[in-house]
């Protein structure tokens, strides 16, 4: 099957070809229509600058905001999936209060649109949480340190910090009501099988889970989840709405500084992409070992 | 089993209702806070915190991605004044009251046109500068129109949602069309792409742009719009850092400096060079 020889059929070429002309023309039309004068030269700049004092190449703000959006995603990724997976085993469980509990917290969650859920999570509840636990007085005195360097790698600058973690909450908070389906809907595709064998050799219930169950089911669930982690990090560019300093604001402050409209926002959608794809990439290597397992 | 589930419930109950009292308790315990002042908090603190939105040439990013622009002079030496940092918090401009009466920052400084409505939610101090609008229209499309001929059914406008000029277009010409955008550069490119008959913006905004592309726009009248005067947005029932605030604005007003630092930024060219232009 897979040694089939590459051949060029009549239809490929006129495809191509095709696809060619409907671009060409598409772009002809735009560039006489929008009267735009292209200013590509300065993006780089805005990326990497040369910083005299320090003698070396220093990030600019679309870079920083890239560090951002790749940190923010992280840790919201990582909070989402545990929240998550306790979430599915919830909705799994057979204690009645839980399970409602987790299905109330679920649909909640999952049927309002992202932006109102970062609004309402944002003045309501953020600056709640952040006086209650004292963050902003932590990070301030963080930022004023001698040896804020190791802090500063890990969320950045120390004085955003409550807004850093006012976003990565919200984002975790919203992703892991899906990925809590994704998780139920495995723990319930395990055979019914599995669970008799555990119990027959008299594994208790939380064992059962953990080294029968869990496994399996992350096992078979793995795109699903890629699905959900992609777009928790295109969903991460709703909180510049709360002005969390990542890609898609800084890429807003650079428009409203230079008017260069489609420059920043093509590039941004090109780091953007990079992220996704090398996200989708890892996990499509972490799906492999499944297949042949099979 | 029926003993385990009661009990459980019951302990469900009771912690359910204790979390729905600790928000009204912090709610009380809010209430009382802000009955102390931005100006102790900012002494306390040791820092200043503004909120401004990008909006040239009142703050901006130059090449070094680091913000310049008339607020941040005027920030930078009200934080000198008070012996504190001063911390900029760029927010969007749609949110920034919001943020502003959720306590994420202690004072607006960005541009912001005193209006009645906002008044209603948040303070306003004496103006520290005055900018009036212009209209920034299409030269082909808007040809030999007079200022009463903007106001037809025929006549498309476009404006930054939530700024003044949108309102006034509104106001001013009722029966003509108006589109909204998220940012100014979107509504220029409208009338530049002749979708919009004009669009209405601050000084310099329109006649920067008019000389960016002399050819396709114009700024049809030399006469400014409503120049009523932009101050700083403080949280209501703060009288102390009213005081401050306004006693600062009149003293820099009577010194001079703020008319300087106007000037240097709104009607020169020197800080051209240190940000993108055409």
């Amino acid at each position: 099957m897979r040694n089939k020889p590459l051949r060029l059929h009549w239809l490929d070429i006129a495809l191509i070809v095709g696809l060619g002309l409907a671009i060409a023309f598409v772009w002809y039309r735009i560039d006489g229509a929008l009267n735009y004068k292209w200013r590509w030269e300065i993006i780089p700049n805005y990326i990497l600058r040369w910083h005299e004092e320090k003698q070396r190449w220093v990030p600019n703000i679309l870079l920083q905001g890239l560090i951002t959006t790749i940190r923010i995603s992280l840790y919201a990724g990582v909070l989402a999936l545990v929240l998550g997976v306790i979430l599915g085993i919830a909705r799994c469980s057979t204690n009645l209060a839980v399970r409602m509990l987790a299905r109330t917290y679920l649909e909640v969650l999952r049927n309002i649109p992202p932006v109102v859920v970062v609004f309402i999570f944002f003045f309501f509840l953020s600056e709640q949480l952040v006086s209650a636990f004292n963050i902003e007085g932590w990070a301030r005195s963080i930022a004023k340190q001698e040896n804020k360097d190791v802090w500063e790698f890990f969320f950045g600058d120390m004085r955003r910090f409550p807004s850093l973690i006012s976003g990565v909450i919200v984002l975790a908070l919203f992703e892991s009501a899906f990925v809590g389906e994704i998780v139920r809907a495995g723990i319930q595709s395990v055979g019914k099988g599995q669970h008799e064998a555990a119990q027959s050799i008299g594994m208790s219930k939380p064992d059962q889970l953990r080294f029968i169950v869990l496994p399996q089911a992350l096992k078979k669930v793995v795109p699903p989840m890629a699905n959900q982690f992609i777009s928790l990090i295109k969903d991460s560019s709703i909180i510049s709405l709360i002005s969390v300093q990542e890609l898609t604001f800084k890429t807003v402050e650079l428009v409203a500084s230079t008017r260069a409209i489609f420059e920043a926002w093509i590039t941004t959608a090109v780091l953007y992409f990079i992220i996704c794809f090398s996200l989708s990439m890892l996990f499509r290597k972490l799906e492999k070992p499944a297949e042949i397992n099979r | 089993m029926k003993c385990k589930r009661f009990s459980f419930s019951t302990a469900l109950l009771v912690f359910v209702m204790a979390a729905l009292t600790t928000p009204a308790m912090a709610q009380q315990a809010s209430k009382s806070l802000s009955s102390e002042s931005a100006i102790e908090t900012i002494k306390k603190r040791g820092a200043i915190k503004i909120g401004l939105s990008i909006f040239k040439p009142w703050s901006m990013r130059d090449k070094n991605g680091e913000l310049i622009g008339f607020e941040l002079d005027v920030g930078q030496k009200l934080a000198d004044d008070m012996g504190v940092d001063a911390e900029f918090i760029p927010t969007a401009w749609d949110g920034i009251i919001p943020a502003l009466v959720a306590g994420k920052f202690d004072v607006i400084i960005s541009g912001m046109t005193t209006t009645p409505q906002r008044n209603l939610t948040i303070n306003f101090t004496d103006p520290y500068a005055y900018s009036g609008l212009t209209i920034l229209a299409n030269s082909k499309m808007t040809e030999g129109m007079t200022l009463e001929d903007y106001n037809s059914e025929d006549v498309t406008f476009a404006a930054r949602r939530g700024a003044t000029p949108a309102t006034l277009i509104a106001e001013m010409f009722p029966k003509a069309k108006l589109l909204l955008f998220d940012e100014d550069g979107a509504s220029t490119q409208e009338v530049i792409n002749g979708k919009a008959h004009a669009s209405m913006a601050s000084e310099p905004t329109p006649s920067s742009e008019a000389r960016r592309y002399p050819d396709v726009l114009s700024v049809p009248f030399g006469e400014t719009f409503s120049a009523t005067g932009e101050a700083f947005g403080l949280r209501k029932g703060d009288p102390d850092a009213m005081n401050f605030f306004n006693n600062w604005i009149n003293m820099h007003t009577k010194n001079g400096w703020l008319k300087n630092r106007n000037d240097y930024w709104f009607r020169g060219d020197d800080w051209a060079d240190k940000v993108p232009e055409e």
